[in-house]
């Protein structure tokens, strides 16, 4: 059962509906949403078993999986809807909706300043005849990249990011640079150490104080519970329960799928 | 200005050198850092001198050289540049594969078009009638002063290259070579980066190609062949295609050492010359590649090096 999305006053903060969206792979349903609004909560979270369609339903929603039928749309806070699944990829960002990914992506030849310059770089300075362009790139946007890069620890940008934390927060640090609106992050404390997921979960606070909706998939519970304000369980393919953390982590259903009896 | 120091066969040599050193520089943006294998090289250096050499020899125009010279190149530039865009768009979103077969197929149905376009091109009689768009004395003096202008515009080239590696373009060059769907989700539209680079990269390969027509005066379909493409590809691959320099140091290496050296300088015996040479440049050609993707798959100056460029512009 879904609880039904509340519909109070109006909306503070973007949401993103999903409509009727279906993915299979193989034959096999992954993804089955009815109807489903995020960003309700300044703070959701999305948990669920393995193969449940966590990641899945997130990358159908920035586009980078294609739906076999429904539609996703992004409702911004001014009104009115921006229907997202016949959107470029590209496209997405500039409207706001911005996802880190689950598994380490990276650039192999950019160094870390090549990378957050590359996010932070506006398209008129990417052209071919701007050759010489990259002091205004860099000096318009230094003190907030060195604001990131120096928050989560990076010694020296001009090197290559090497271990998969390193990666992983650079991948963090190139969607906040992108000023989200609706920031999507799967299992972004994934591999960090407790200080670094410590300020990961400060960042995504502030952002959300800020008026980001975020929506997190994560497997360490303790960050989902001491997060979120809201959220959601996926099995099988669709959104089964949504509540506050204390009644999704008390609930029958949750403890018998998911968490075991001894979690709660 | 006496040029009797200077062997004719060196300044035809040098120029030879100098034109693959432009293509190769091109194609290091494209294969380089974008990663994008353009096989088709030829085909858009050929649609420029063709376009430019039909203009000019088939037009009358109403006023003379240096002005018929430029109009018609600029045009051959043009065109160039348009085939680049519709090439860009057909291959944007195919693999390395398709990307590889269909710009080989664009060279190809180029050659099959000057051959079969016979009334515009001459097909395999050729096209006469090209010269050069000044007159400074003997022939021998005007081939020099090409080689010079055209040395100059091959140097623009590098310095744009090494600038494009100074640039957000370049980043985004790169960054879409490693990581497209990244690169995406980040805001970029690498479809239109591709047109970009596509359509900017052919209009230059189509002015060497204008500039090529000039030097040989004479345009046949026996020129516009598939060793252009493997010269400034084996030329680039052996010096490194991710370095703007590996584009002059493996040409010299490869078209130098052979068109110069060998060519002019080792004492052939002269049958040679018209079926033996060629041949066996594209076999030594052939050779380098496998040896070098084998061996030194970075070519001689290896891969970039970002950090160290970084560390240049932008400090610690």
């Amino acid at each position: 059962m879904v609880a039904e999305v509340a519909a109070v006053g109006a909306p503070t903060r973007p949401r993103i509906r999903v409509e009727g969206a279906v993915k299979s792979f193989s034959g096999r349903v992954v993804v089955d949403v009815d109807d489903l609004v995020l960003g309700d909560r300044p703070i959701q979270g999305l948990i669920g078993p393995n193969g449940a369609g966590k990641t899945t339903l997130m990358r159908m929603i920035m586009h980078s999986t294609t739906l076999d039928r429904g539609r996703v749309s992004l409702l911004p806070v001014g009104g009115g809807e921006v229907v997202l699944s016949s959107m470029a990829a590209h496209r997405m960002a500039h409207h706001g909706v911005v996802k880190s990914n689950q598994v380490v992506m990276d650039f192999d030849k950019l160094t870390i300043w090549d990378s957050v310059l590359l996010a932070v770089a506006e398209a008129r300075y990417e052209r071919p005849h701007r050759v010489f362009a990259e002091r205004s790139v860099f000096s318009r946007h230094e003190d907030e990249i060195r604001h990131h890069l120096d928050y989560f620890g990076f010694a020296d940008p001009t090197a290559f990011a090497m271990s998969a934390g390193e990666k992983k927060l650079l991948d963090i640090v190139r969607c906040l640079l992108l000023q989200p609106t609706f920031l999507l992050l799967d299992e972004p404390t994934a591999g960090l150490p407790d200080e670094l997921t410590e300020k990961v979960m400060t960042v995504v606070r502030d952002l959300a104080s800020a008026g980001t909706s975020v929506v997190i998939v994560e497997h360490d519970l303790n960050v989902i519970w001491s997060l979120c304000d809201e959220v959601l369980f996926m099995a099988e393919g669709s959104v089964v329960l949504r509540g506050d953390p204390r009644s999704i982590r008390e609930n029958r259903t949750v403890v018998e799928k998911y968490l075991g009896e001894g979690h709660v | 200005m006496t040029l009797d120091w200077l062997d004719a066969f060196l300044i035809t040599g040098l120029f030879e050198v100098a034109m693959v050193i432009g293509l190769a520089l091109l194609l290091h943006l494209q294969l380089g850092l974008a990663r994008i294998a353009n096989f088709g090289v030829v085909g858009f250096w050929a649609i420029g001198m063709y376009v430019f050499g039909v203009l000019y020899v088939k037009v009358d125009w109403p006023f003379g050289d240096p002005w018929q010279f430029l109009v018609c190149a600029g045009a051959g530039t043009l065109v160039a540049g348009l085939a680049g865009l519709l090439v860009g768009w057909l291959i944007a979103d195919l693999d390395t594969d398709g990307v590889l077969v269909g710009t080989l197929g664009f060279a190809a149905a180029v050659q099959i078009l000057a051959t079969t376009e016979d009334e515009l091109t001459g097909g395999a009689f050729g096209l006469g009638g090209l010269g050069f768009p000044f007159d400074i004395g003997k022939v021998k003096e005007n081939e020099f002063l090409w080689l010079v202008i055209t040395t100059a515009f091959v140097a623009a080239i590098l310095v744009y290259a090494w600038r494009v590696h100074r640039s957000p373009y370049g980043r985004l060059l790169i960054a879409m070579g490693g990581n497209e769907p990244l690169a995406r989700s980040l805001g970029k539209s690498t479809f239109r980066t591709k047109l970009w680079l596509f359509g900017v990269t052919s209009a230059a390969m189509g002015l060497l190609g204008a500039m090529d027509g000039v030097m040989v005066r004479f345009l046949d379909v026996g020129h516009i062949g598939v060793d252009v493409t493997l010269a400034a590809i084996v030329g680039l691959v052996l010096g490194g295609t991710a370095r703007v320099w590996g584009a002059v140091v493996g040409v010299i290496l490869t078209v130098g050492l052979f068109d110069i050296v060998v060519r002019s300088y080792l004492p052939l015996p002269q049958e040679w010359y018209t079926q033996t040479i060629p041949v066996l440049r594209e076999a030594v050609f052939g050779a380098v590649l496998i040896v070098v993707l084998l061996f030194r798959p970075l070519g001689i100056l290896g891969d970039m090096r970002r950090d160290r460029l970084m560390r240049q512009i932008h400090g610690r």
